[in-house]
């Protein structure tokens, strides 16, 4: 079990409860925000992985802009899951 | 390897430990502090003066990334405080209150002014 | 109730899906087992698609990052289709927004005035490292697709601190379908030069120089004005104010 098994097992268990709120939060802006940081860790992998191209990628589209747009999409409808 | 780098990179050593010293200690304040105002404090200057620290000391064990990391610091000071100030206005705009034991409210004061 | 099952039946499935993909061996291959018909040396060849990818792609293409060589060069076509999914989402976003927005405005509210000195100060900075990403795309890790996503987010910056700040729907459009135009020309002059889509006509230059690698850095610009100007559509669709 060397340092990179380590830090990319944290990483994937902070990923696996970070998709768990995403999927069981009423409020969805807290969900948005937890689907960035899976996207967010998904980038930290990727890039730990030697692929830095799609982690760039990632980190840009997953994490800024897809969070940004998924937030007008909630203020534009409703907030709190039924 | 003489005498020149092997000092700057002990000094590069001690920087970076002072700086994983302050990230440790904002870790540390944002789980003891009792609101977000104050979290955020933690959260913004403690933050930004770890990661000062650290890309200075990083800059110092090689002097060729010394421009990258100055400019890396150079956008950090830019970016951190004013993503704390958009985030402590969000947050006392939709009606988070103050922590029992603060004493000063500044934005209320000029509220009232106006 | 429900729930526990479906929890159950995901589980499963991610175990099965898991013991399905361990039997495929990621990276460690012994390449000397396999044989393959190489249509460009047109010959047998051990090398398998990627190897083949890793050992030629600089001397075929001229790009030493060969990530871009294979979607740029020997995926081209793909790429195209890409962008042209990527155009049609923004159109749909923007005929289905026009129609929400015209019933409902929002209201305009002043954002802080530290967010925005700070944003008039990065919004240059910003722009600089996504223009500097896609044009170092054939050098550096990126391209097109990053360098676009973080011009289209120094746009959704200024949308933030700028309640009644718009985009030029004019410019945008105008500038989304140059480079459409400069994708599907330089693709069309390789097949009028040598018989095959998206030809790489120019010379190759020096490896590792800014201009090297023939017509994929003229490519990758056009990609990246596209993907920002498209998601910069987007971000305004769904949170410009008409007045």
């Amino acid at each position: 079990m060397d340092l990179f098994m380590v830090v990319s097992l944290i990483l994937i268990i902070a990923m696996l409860i970070a998709a768990l709120v995403a999927a069981e939060s009423r409020d969805l802006i807290s969900a948005a925000i937890a689907m960035g940081v899976v996207s967010l860790i998904a980038s930290i992998l990727f890039y730990m992985l030697q692929a830095p191209d799609v982690a760039i990628t990632e980190a840009s589209i997953g994490a800024g802009l897809s969070l940004a747009i998924m937030i007008f999409a909630i203020k534009h409808t409703v907030r709190w899951e039924k | 390897m003489n005498w020149i780098d092997l000092s700057l990179s002990i000094l590069g050593y001690i920087f970076i430990g002072i700086g994983s010293f302050f990230l440790l200690l904002a870790s540390i304040g944002l789980l003891r502090m009792p609101d977000v105002y104050n979290r955020m404090q933690t959260a913004t200057k403690a933050t930004t003066l770890g990661a000062l620290s650290v890309l200075f000391g990083v800059g110092l064990l090689n002097l060729h990334w010394m421009p990258k990391s100055m400019v890396i610091a150079l956008f950090i000071l830019l970016t951190a405080p004013v993503g704390a100030s958009a985030l402590a206005r969000a947050s006392y705009k939709s009606g988070i209150a103050l922590w029992k034991g603060s004493v000063v409210d500044k934005y209320k004061e000029e509220k009232e002014e106006e | 109730m429900k729930r526990a099952v479906a929890a159950i039946l995901a589980i499963l499935i991610f175990i099965v899906l898991g013991l399905a993909f361990a039997k495929i061996p990621f990276g460690n291959v012994n390449l000397e087992d396999y044989h393959y018909y190489n249509p460009i040396q047109d010959k047998q060849t051990s090398d398998s698609v990627p190897a083949h990818y890793l050992k030629e792609g600089k001397n075929e293409t001229g790009s030493t990052n060969i990530v871009t060589a294979v979607v740029v060069d020997y995926r081209g076509f793909d790429t195209l289709g890409e962008v042209t999914v990527l155009f049609l989402a923004s159109t749909g976003v923007g005929s289905v927004m026009y129609i929400f927005e015209k019933e409902k405005r929002r209201k305009v509210r002043r954002a802080n005035a530290v967010v925005e000195t700070a944003s008039k100060l990065l919004f240059g900075f910003i722009i600089l490292f996504g223009a500097y990403i896609f044009v170092h795309g054939h050098l550096t890790p990126g391209g097109g697709f990053p360098g676009g996503a973080v011009i289209a987010s120094s746009f959704l910056l200024l949308y933030l601190a700028y309640p009644k700040f718009h985009a030029e729907h004019k410019s945008l459009n105008v500038a989304e379908s140059l480079a459409g135009l400069t994708f599907v020309g330089v693709g069309l002059i390789g097949l009028l030069v040598a018989s095959y889509f998206l030809y790489n006509f120019l010379p190759f230059g020096l490896p590792t120089y800014l201009f090297s690698a023939g017509v994929i850095p003229i490519i990758y610009v056009a990609v990246g004005v596209k993907v920002g100007s498209e998601l910069t559509g987007i971000v305004d669709a769904m949170m410009g104010v008409r007045e």
